[in-house]
C-alpha cells in the first residue's frame, strides 16, 4: 500500500471516531489530562482555576499532509508532552494570568503576549533585553537557556483572540512553533445557555457549542532540519513548502481533536453546525421548534505566519466582528463590523468573525426539488463529501464504489486559503490550509452525535 | 493517466479525478444523440427549461508579449501564432449549434466570460466540458465555482469534494437566485490550484433591486444603498490574475510544476498584460454574444493576438460622471490597485456595501485599494473636469496600476506592463451612454 494510501485509511478511521466518538459538543474548558473527555471538534480551552499555566519549552515532531515529518519546537504543558500549535491559553476578563515559563533548550526562550498591558517578568515590567553593547537581544525577560525559568503575569483585561510567541530570534523560534493562543473571555458570557460573546460590548453573540479557531501558520522544513542538526540556517533563503491550520495540513484538519494517529498535533480544524433558523415555535401553534438555531457559529482566525494568508470560507460570509481584540465599534459605539467572503488576515492578527448557514431556497425532494434535471449518475463526478442528493438531509444513491464518507445527508462546504499555490505540501497539491464546515440537518436529525 | 498510480493520484481522489477517469474513459464517448445538446431531456422526456447561459470548458492559447523571453517556458514553443501561452478557461457557448459547440474546444478565453444576474432573479447557468485537446491524458472533471454566493448548496456550489462536477462531454446546470449585489467572481473548483491558474478564472455582478430608482440620475447602482451613493454612469471590471510561465508551459509539455516554488511572471488584468489592456474589448455581453460561423471569436483587426483575452481594461468616461471599477482578485498574491491623481471611494468589499448593521457609513477615500487573493472591491470615482487633453489626445489620461510593482512590469523586466491600465476622461458628452460593461 503507498504510504499516502495510509493518510486516507487514517482518515477513514477519523470519520469512524466521529461517530464512535461524538459526543454533544459543548462548551470546552478542559485540562490536557483529561484529553479524553475533549469533543471531536471546536476550541479546546486549557484552563486553570488559578489562571497559572506552567510552559516548558519541548521538542517533537509532526505529520505534514505529503507524510513527511518535521522536527518543531513547542511550549508544552508542564508534565505532558510536545504539541503543536502550543496550548489555547482560556482565561476570563480580568483574571490575573500567570505564565511560568521552564526553558529546556540551548538558547534563550521568552514569551511575549501581543496585545497585553503591563506586562510583569518575575514581578517586574516585562521589558526589551540588551546586552552591554546596547544591543537588542530579546523582545523581552528571558528564561535562559539549558534551565532557566522566566514567570510572566498581567491582567487580562480586553476580552479577544490573542497571539503569545517567543519574544527571543523570533524569526527562527516563533517559526520553530513557539507560538500559540490566547482567548479572553468577557465576563458577559452566559455559558449555561450555550451563549458566549466575543467582546464585552456590541452585537457579537454567538453559540458556544459552535467555537472554532482557524491558526494559520507556514513552514520550511529545512530550517527545521537546520535546527535539528544544529546547524545554521540562512533566513534570506527561507521558502515555506507547507501551509497549516491548527498545525495540520489537510486532510488531517479535519480529524478529531486529539486524534490518536496525530499524537502531537491536538487541534482539528472541522466546524460542524446545524441550518440558521430564528424561529423558536412552530407555524401553526406547532409547539417549540426543535431546530431552533438563532445564534451564529464563531470562528477566531489568528495568523502566525510572515505574509497575509486569504482564507476562504464557502457558502456564506463571514461577520468580522473583532479585530486583534478590538470589537469592530466605533466611538459612539455604533457597529462597524462587516462581511467578508476572503477573510484577509495580516501576520500577527486576529479576526473574530460569526458565520452561520442558511438554507435559503429550502429545496426539498418532494415539495420544491432543484430545478434542474439531475444528470444520470455516470454524467457526474461524485466528491467523496456528496451525500449523493442535493437536499440536506438525504442520502442519495452514490455510484459503485463511491468512497461515500457522509452519514446522515449532511453538508460539507469547504473554507480554505485562496494563496492557492499555499494549498500544497512540497509537491503534493490539494492539500495544506484546507478544512470543512459541516452543516447537519435541522434538528430532528439521523446524524450520530 | 498522466502517469503510474501514486500518492499525488491519490490526493487527486479528493478532486474527482479518479473518478473522471473511471465515468469518462471507459464509458463510450457518444452517448446517443443527447450528446452535448445544450437542452438536455428528463427521464419523462419533457424538454428542461433552457439555460440562461451555457458555458464550455476547454483549453486553449492566449498572446503575453512576447518580449522579454522566459526559456523555455516563455513564449511557448508549442503556441501557435500569434499565440504565446497555454491556458484553460471557459467560453460562453450560449445559443451555438452542436457543430458549433465542439469548435470551440481548444478555444477557450481568458480571463472567462463575464455575466451578471439580478437580484432575486433565478439565474441557470448550463456548463459543458469538453475536455483539453492538448492534454487529451488529463481527463479532468470541471466546475463552475461562483465564488462568495451566499448560502449556496454544496449540489451548486462547484467545489469537487462537497459535490459534483462535470466530466467530459457532459453538461450541468447550476442554478442561482442570487439575493446579495455587489461583485464577485467565479472559478473551476477542480484541481483549483491548476485550473484557476491555468486560467478559468472571471467575474460575476448582482444588480441591485433597486436599480432603476431615481436617487441618481443613471438609474444604476452598485448595492442598495437608499441613497444613490452608489450610483454609478460607467461600470468596469478588473479582474486581477497571474501568470507563472513555467506553471503554464509544464502544462502544454505534460510536466508538473512545484507550486511552492510560485512566482508571478505576468500580472493581468481581465487577461491580458498592458499595454494590451488597452485594446478594444470584443464580444462582452454574455446575453447578446457576437460570433464567428463557427461559433468563434472574432479578433479585433491589429490584435489578432487577442483574439481569446477579448476583455478590455481601457477606462473611458466623459468628464462628471461616475465610474465605478469592480476589482477582483484570483491571482495567487496581494495587489494594491493604485489611481493615479483620482481619489475613489471605496463603496463595498466582497460584495457587501460598506455600511454597517447599524447603517454606519464605512466607506472610505483612498487611491489605493489592496485585494487578497479572493478578495472584492467596489470603487467609485468621479471623472474630473476635463483639461484639455495631452500627448496629442482628445482625451486626459490617468493610470490605474498595481503598486505591487513586480505585477506592473512584464516578466520583471524594465519598463511597463502587467497589471496597468489607463482611465481616459473625454470633454461632456462625448462617449454615448454605456451599455456593457467594459465597453
Amino acid at each position: 500500500m503507498p504510504t499516502s494510501m495510509l493518510k486516507w485509511v487514517r482518515w477513514g478511521l477519523a470519520l469512524v471516531l466521529v461517530l464512535a466518538l461524538l459526543t454533544a459538543a459543548s462548551a470546552t474548558d478542559v485540562q490536557r489530562a483529561t484529553a479524553q473527555a475533549v469533543p471531536t471538534d471546536g476550541i479546546v480551552c486549557t484552563t486553570n482555576a488559578n489562571n497559572t499555566f506552567t510552559l516548558t519549552t519541548s521538542t517533537g515532531y509532526i505529520g505534514m499532509s505529503d507524510d513527511n515529518t518535521v522536527f518543531m519546537w513547542g511550549y508544552a504543558l508542564s508534565g505532558q508532552p510536545f504539541q503543536h500549535p502550543s496550548p489555547v491559553l482560556c482565561v476570563n476578563q480580568g483574571a490575573t494570568v500567570t505564565v511560568i515559563l521552564q526553558n529546556t533548550l540551548a538558547e534563550d526562550v521568552s514569551i511575549i503576549f501581543p496585545g497585553q498591558e503591563n506586562v510583569l517578568a518575575n514581578g517586574a515590567p516585562a521589558v526589551p533585553q540588551f546586552d552591554g553593547g546596547g544591543n537588542l537581544t530579546s523582545l523581552t525577560n528571558v528564561a535562559p537557556a539549558n534551565g532557566g525559568t522566566v514567570t510572566y503575569s498581567f491582567v487580562a483585561n480586553r476580552p479577544g483572540t490573542f497571539i503569545y510567541q517567543s519574544g527571543t530570534d523570533s524569526e527562527r523560534q516563533v517559526r520553530m512553533g513557539l507560538f500559540g493562543a490566547l482567548l479572553v473571555r468577557p465576563t458577559r458570557d452566559d455559558p449555561t445557555n450555550n451563549v458566549r460573546y466575543a467582546y464585552a460590548d456590541g452585537d457579537n453573540a454567538y453559540k458556544a457549542s459552535t467555537e472554532f479557531m482557524i491558526m494559520m501558520s507556514e513552514v520550511d522544513p529545512m530550517l527545521n532540519q537546520a535546527v535539528e542538526r544544529g546547524q545554521s540556517f540562512d533566513m534570506t533563503l527561507y521558502q515555506p513548502r507547507y501551509w497549516l491550520v491548527n498545525g495540520r495540513g489537510y486532510p488531517d484538519t479535519i480529524a478529531p481533536n486529539y486524534a490518536p494517529w496525530l499524537p502531537s498535533q491536538p487541534y482539528g480544524a472541522l466546524a460542524r453546525i446545524n441550518p440558521y433558523d430564528p424561529n423558536p415555535e412552530l407555524p401553526n401553534n406547532g409547539g417549540p421548534n426543535p431546530a431552533y438555531n438563532p445564534l451564529p457559529a464563531m470562528v477566531r482566525y489568528l495568523n502566525v505566519g510572515s505574509i497575509d494568508f486569504p482564507f476562504h470560507p464557502h457558502g456564506n460570509n463571514g461577520r468580522v466582528v473583532g479585530r486583534d481584540g478590538f470589537p469592530l465599534l466605533d466611538a459612539a459605539g455604533g457597529d462597524t463590523s462587516f462581511e467578508k467572503f476572503s477573510v484577509n488576515v495580516g501576520p500577527g492578527q486576529t479576526w473574530d468573525v460569526t458565520f452561520f448557514w442558511q438554507d435559503n431556497e429550502d429545496y426539498d425532494p418532494d415539495t420544491n426539488p432543484v430545478p434542474i434535471t439531475i444528470p444520470n449518475l455516470q454524467n457526474m463526478v461524485f466528491g467523496m463529501f456528496f451525500s449523493g442528493s442535493p437536499y440536506l438531509g438525504n442520502q442519495g444513491t452514490k455510484p459503485v464504489g463511491d468512497t461515500g464518507m457522509t452519514q446522515c445527508g449532511e453538508y460539507y462546504i469547504i473554507a480554505h486559503n485562496h494563496a492557492l499555490f499555499q494549498l500544497d505540501s512540497w509537491g503534493v497539491p490539494m492539500t495544506g490550509p484546507a478544512t470543512f464546515t459541516r452543516v447537519d440537518p435541522p434538528v430532528p436529525n439521523a446524524c450520530p452525535q | 493517466m498522466r502517469k503510474t498510480f501514486s500518492r499525488r493520484d491519490l490526493i487527486k481522489i479528493a478532486g474527482g479525478t479518479v473518478a473522471a477517469a473511471a465515468g469518462a474513459s471507459l464509458l463510450p464517448r457518444y452517448l446517443g444523440k443527447g450528446w452535448l445538446s445544450p437542452l438536455a431531456t428528463n427521464s419523462a422526456g419533457a424538454q428542461e427549461i433552457a439555460p440562461d447561459l451555457y458555458f464550455a470548458a476547454t483549453d486553449g492559447w492566449i498572446g503575453l508579449p512576447p518580449s522579454p523571453a522566459l526559456p523555455p517556458y516563455h513564449p511557448d514553443d508549442l503556441a501557435p501564432a500569434p499565440f504565446t501561452t497555454y491556458i484553460f478557461g471557459f467560453r460562453n457557448v450560449t445559443g451555438l449549434t452542436v457543430d458549433q459547440v465542439r469548435y470551440q474546444k481548444m478555444r477557450a478565453q481568458h480571463s472567462a466570460p463575464l455575466f451578471w444576474a439580478d437580484e432575486g432573479a433565478t439565474l441557470r447557468l448550463q456548463l459543458t466540458n469538453l475536455g483539453l485537446q492538448m492534454r487529451p491524458d488529463l481527463v479532468d472533471a470541471h466546475t463552475l465555482h461562483w465564488h462568495g454566493f451566499r448560502h449556496v448548496i454544496p449540489f451548486f456550489d462547484g467545489e469537487p469534494m462537497g459535490s459534483v462536477s462535470v466530466p467530459i462531454d457532459r453538461n450541468f446546470t447550476y442554478v442561482f437566485r442570487p439575493r446579495d449585489p455587489g461583485t464577485y467572481m467565479y472559478h473551476c473548483h477542480v484541481e483549483d490550484i491548476e485550473h484557476v491558474h491555468m486560467g478559468m478564472t472571471g467575474m460575476v455582478f448582482v444588480r441591485p433591486a433597486q436599480n432603476g430608482q431615481g436617487f441618481y440620475q443613471s438609474g444604476r447602482y452598485a448595492y442598495n444603498d437608499g441613497d444613490g451613493s452608489t450610483g454609478y454612469d460607467r461600470e468596469f471590471s478588473m479582474l486581477l490574475t497571474e501568470v507563472w510561465s513555467e506553471a503554464h508551459w509544464d502544462d502544454s509539455h505534460i510536466q508538473l510544476p512545484e507550486w511552492t516554488d510560485y512566482r508571478v511572471d505576468f500580472g493581468l488584468i481581465n487577461g491580458r498584460a498592458y499595454p494590451d489592456t488597452l485594446a478594444p474589448s470584443g464580444s462582452v455581453d454574455p446575453f447578446n454574444p457576437v460570433r464567428d460561423a463557427n461559433g468563434d471569436l472574432i479578433p479585433t483587426p491589429g490584435y489578432e493576438h487577442l483574439q481569446y483575452q477579448p476583455i478590455s481594461s481601457l477606462v473611458t468616461c466623459n468628464e462628471g460622471e461616475r465610474v465605478l471599477l469592480r476589482f477582483a482578485n484570483l491571482g495567487f498574491t496581494e495587489g494594491a490597485m493604485t489611481t493615479a491623481g483620482l481619489k475613489m471611494r471605496i463603496v463595498g468589499r466582497d460584495a457587501t456595501l460598506m455600511r454597517g448593521i447599524t447603517d454606519v457609513d464605512t466607506s472610505y477615500l483612498t487611491n489605493t485599494i489592496s485585494l487578497g487573493a479572493g478578495e472584492s472591491a467596489d470603487a467609485i470615482f468621479t471623472a474630473p473636469a476635463y483639461r484639455g487633453g495631452s500627448n496629442g489626445q482628445p482625451y486626459d489620461t490617468y493610470l490605474l496600476y498595481n503598486r505591487a510593482t513586480t505585477h506592473g512590469s512584464n516578466a520583471g523586466t524594465a519598463g511597463y506592463g502587467g497589471q496597468m491600465t489607463e482611465i481616459r476622461v473625454y470633454p461632456t458628452g462625448t462617449l454615448p451612454v454605456q451599455t456593457v460593461p467594459n465597453t
